[in-house]
């Protein structure tokens, strides 16, 4: 008996959906769908996104650490040694130096 | 309009043709993803976007199918994809939720007896599609096209692009898996 209720009861529930009622689309769908597409219009023509305010300030602001950085790298470097070093190629101002040959020494 | 001449106005961009279009196929593309989905809601914006995607290309529409078949297979394909990204995010809810969102529901449940379901029946109608959401894709929707779409076999063949031999076996085996899933239900219910 048991049994026979039970497979009753899921013959109900399998059936329940028998003679559905046609169900519609909801009321001024059409207005709904040409609105949303005219959005998506709109949205497409819009400026390219590089020139979005959220992209311009961003990159604006990547480009301003890296010169601060390259900056303060630049004034942190130590001054170019122009004596002539031992075992190294001589240079312009090492042989100028050597030979008393720079700007000053020109007009005594 | 016959078919063809809706189809022609349709690539011409013709806005009289699309506004006769969706007063032919709206309650059908209405329906189907509120059957699939159970959400009123989802099922809106699947059936705008099934006629944005119809007038976006209705141009490589080959006529090798009727329109309406065209139209369902789109209808499909878009609420399954729905449903797949929904159970994507319930999956990463789950994992949002360990690391505690303010308690928020991340995937809406659904609200949903379908509303054409006869109101002595609702309570049995919902949780026979609790059941059908546990179905395997396919065997889901050849049961929902069958049951409350009401197509024939040819028809869903058509759309998912099978046999109606193979829609025939997918709904056999769609109703063993809900009788036995009602069954093990009704075991486990006090």
């Amino acid at each position: 008996m048991e049994n026979r209720d039970k497979e009753s009861r899921i013959d109900r529930i399998m059936t329940s959906v028998d003679g559905l009622q046609k169900a519609t689309a909801p009321d001024f769908f059409y207005t709904r769908l040409t609105g949303r597409m005219q959005r998506e219009l709109d949205e497409k023509s819009k400026p390219f996104f590089v020139l979005r305010p959220a992209f311009a300030t961003a990159a604006l602001s990547i480009l301003l650490i890296v010169n601060i950085i390259f900056l303060t790298q630049w004034n942190s470097q130590p001054a170019k040694d122009t004596t002539a070093q031992p075992g190294k190629p001589a240079t312009i101002e090492s042989f100028a130096k050597a030979y008393d040959m720079d700007a000053s020494s020109l007009y005594e | 309009m016959t078919e063809q001449q809706l189809i022609t106005a349709l690539c011409n961009g013709e806005e009289t043709a699309f506004k006769e279009l969706v007063n032919q196929f709206s309650d059908r593309v209405f329906k189907a993803p509120l059957g699939l989905l159970q959400h009123q809601q989802d099922a809106e914006d699947i059936a705008q976007e099934v006629f944005i995607q119809v007038h976006r290309s209705i141009s490589q529409f080959k006529g090798d199918s009727l329109l309406s078949t065209w139209i369902y297979r789109i209808t499909v394909t878009k609420s399954l994809d729905h449903l797949r990204s929904k159970k994507r995010k319930k999956r990463f809810g789950f994992v949002r939720s360990i690391f505690g969102d303010n308690n928020q529901p991340i995937v809406d449940p659904g609200d949903l007896i379908h509303p054409g379901i006869i109101q002595e029946n609702k309570e049995d109608a919902a949780i026979l599609f609790k059941m059908v959401d546990q179905l395997p894709e396919n065997q889901r929707t050849a049961f929902i096209l069958n049951k409350v779409e009401d197509l024939s076999y040819r028809e869903i063949a058509d759309i998912l692009k099978t046999t109606e031999s193979a829609v025939d076996s997918l709904l056999q085996r769609a109703k063993q898996n809900l009788r036995k899933k009602l069954s093990e239900q009704i075991n486990n219910s006090p």
